[in-house]
């Protein structure tokens, strides 16, 4: 690995990171080849940025702020055409300024649009999704958030999801 | 954005960034940029051929750490560094994994 994962965490982060990561255990790894060419998929953004709009339940912060254990293992749905204006980042491990200033820095919808636009994927799916991703506990995030994510895709006939982390 | 952590839980495709947190595709209002990483990952779904395949996408971010992380000053805490700037010997569980909500949640208690 020519990357250096670490080079812009601070010492301590630095530390526990590579201590979960000599911890893991990956198990049987998933994969599925594509159907289609890229050009033909419609594709869906999942940030780990804690999105959420203005209109819908921010995440629980002060549950975390009570008990910093724990953290929402809930998700938001963002709909295509979303912005910066539309949102607010409810993550309190990251700085939520550069999304909230532009939301592609996290979520980048109108980049995947235009990759569409120039004919690299088919279509940006009609919704996006996010989560927060400071999650010491994972399990309700990977038993309900994660296949009610999935769910969604489906019905909307996502092909390919990328999964952004912040 | 830590790609040897996410390669160690196990994932189908996996794109390796050097960029700093809260900043994955890149500056804010530099669109050129975060196409060209968007894309660069999307091209992943292409190439891999099997589970565990990783890429290295070689951009440079145009600052140092000191500088990314300075320009994050100011921000408040995590409050997991709360609360261990008041309780540091529960560090050791958050190095280990041993988080308190499973304890409580398997022996119906839980040191906080």
């Amino acid at each position: 690995m020519a990357i250096d994962s670490y080079r812009f965490l601070d010492f301590a982060t630095r530390q526990v990171m590579k201590a979960w990561a000599a911890r893991q255990e990956p198990g049987v790894i998933p994969f599925t080849l594509l159907a289609k060419s890229l050009r033909e998929c419609t594709v869906a953004l999942v940030s780990t940025a804690g999105v959420a709009r203005n209109d819908d339940r921010p995440f629980d912060q002060d549950g975390e702020r009570r008990d910093p254990w724990w953290s929402d293992p809930s998700f938001r749905a963002i709909p295509l055409g979303t912005t910066e204006k539309d949102v607010r980042l409810y993550h309190l491990h990251i700085d939520p300024r550069f999304g909230e200033a532009d939301l592609d820095v996290v979520l980048p919808m109108r980049r995947l649009a235009e990759l569409a636009g120039e004919g690299v994927v088919g279509r940006p799916a009609p919704t996006h999704y996010s989560v927060m991703g400071y999650i010491l506990e994972p399990k309700e995030l990977v038993e309900k958030t994660a296949p009610a994510i999935a769910e969604r895709m489906r019905a909307e006939r996502v092909d390919a999801a990328a999964l952004v982390p912040a | 954005m830590i790609p040897e952590l996410t390669r160690a839980v196990g994932v189908p495709r996996l794109a390796g960034l050097s960029y700093p947190m809260g900043r994955p595709l890149g500056r804010p209002r530099d669109a050129d940029g975060q196409r060209a990483v968007l894309r660069a990952t999307l091209e992943l779904l292409v190439s891999a051929s099997g589970p565990d395949s990783y890429a290295e996408l070689l951009f440079e971010w145009p600052e140092s750490p000191a500088q990314a992380r300075n320009a994050s000053k100011g921000l408040a805490p995590p409050p997991i560094v709360e609360l261990l700037k008041k309780k540091p010997w529960l560090l050791a569980r958050l190095y280990s994994g041993r988080i308190p909500h499973r304890e409580r949640c398997l022996t119906g208690r839980g040191d906080r």
